[in-house]
């Protein structure tokens, strides 16, 4: 399955303190040939963002140490970052709606399954495709 | 399966299965490895190893402080409780969602406990992870 678009490929950011987590995400974004970059927690991720970076999609972990995610998506959309397909993942109970008041696009729970990344990628790709063609 | 896993590992990983010391996650995690990532799931299980007892032995001196901040506590256990999920360590990951339970209460006694039990249940499966990356190894080195 493919995640280029008019030769450009899907440009996801992890967002994740855990090693293994971000491994295996990793993994399965470059099945669908993501071009990936990962932050340790939300700080860094924010960090990024001021850099000027751009992504089209964001996977942020909820439980972080120096900047949780919830906090971090908040910056972030603050930067004016509205149009980047933000999916919160995350293992614990009430994770979810910690998520949704910060304005995540999506929640998933852990541990995410390659069918719904899948998924996930081919909507953001589908929105890329619309908006070339605007 | 990994058609790049010799099937003496994965009889071991069925074993395991069957033992419900792993769940269908793991065998998720061997679909993911293919020619182009051929040590994946070698990678992801030492890692998991190596993670888990820097975090027993942290949670080990959490809990022998004066005073336990369970806060702290919760939030190594939650990383366990993550890194175990996402390889398949059904065993390890219940036991990490009752330590979370003690934490939430407060309760010394009751974290002492399953630490004792989750040092018992890591070991078991990291042991079992190491000796089936070893027969991986051998199985490689044979066929040189």
């Amino acid at each position: 399955m493919t995640s280029y678009v008019e030769g450009y490929p899907v440009k996801a950011l992890i967002i994740e303190d855990s090693a293994i987590e971000t491994m295996v995400l990793s993994a399965m974004l470059r099945k669908f040939h993501c071009e990936i970059s990962t932050a340790k927690n939300g700080k860094e991720a924010v960090q990024m963002f001021l850099e000027g970076k751009k992504f089209d999609i964001i996977f942020c972990d909820k439980d972080m140490p120096i900047m949780s995610g919830p906090e971090a998506i908040e910056k972030i959309r603050a930067l004016g970052e509205i149009h980047v397909k933000i999916v919160g993942v995350s293992v614990g109970d009430n994770a979810q709606e910690a998520f949704m008041r910060v304005g995540v696009d999506e929640f998933v729970p852990k541990p995410m399954k390659l069918d719904v990344v899948g998924a996930i990628i081919q909507e953001v790709i589908k929105k890329k495709k619309n908006n070339e063609t605007v | 399966m990994a058609a790049t896993m010799k099937l003496g590992t994965l009889g071991h990983a069925a074993s395991m299965l069957s033992t419900g010391l792993l769940d269908e996650q793991f065998q998720k995690l061997l679909l993911l490895q293919d020619g182009s990532d051929p040590n994946f799931v070698a990678e992801t299980i030492t890692l998991f190893c190596e993670d888990g007892e820097r975090t027993i032995g942290e949670l080990t001196k959490q809990l022998d402080k004066r005073c336990v901040n369970f806060d702290e506590v919760a939030a190594f256990v939650h990383k366990l409780e993550g890194g175990s999920a996402t390889v398949g360590a059904q065993r390890v990951k219940n036991t990490c969602i009752q330590f979370l339970e003690f934490c939430k209460e407060k309760s010394r006694d009751g974290c002492l406990k399953t630490l004792d039990t989750l040092r018992v249940v890591f070991y078991d499966v990291s042991g079992k992870f190491k000796a089936m990356l070893q027969l991986e190894q051998q199985q490689a080195e044979a066929t040189k």
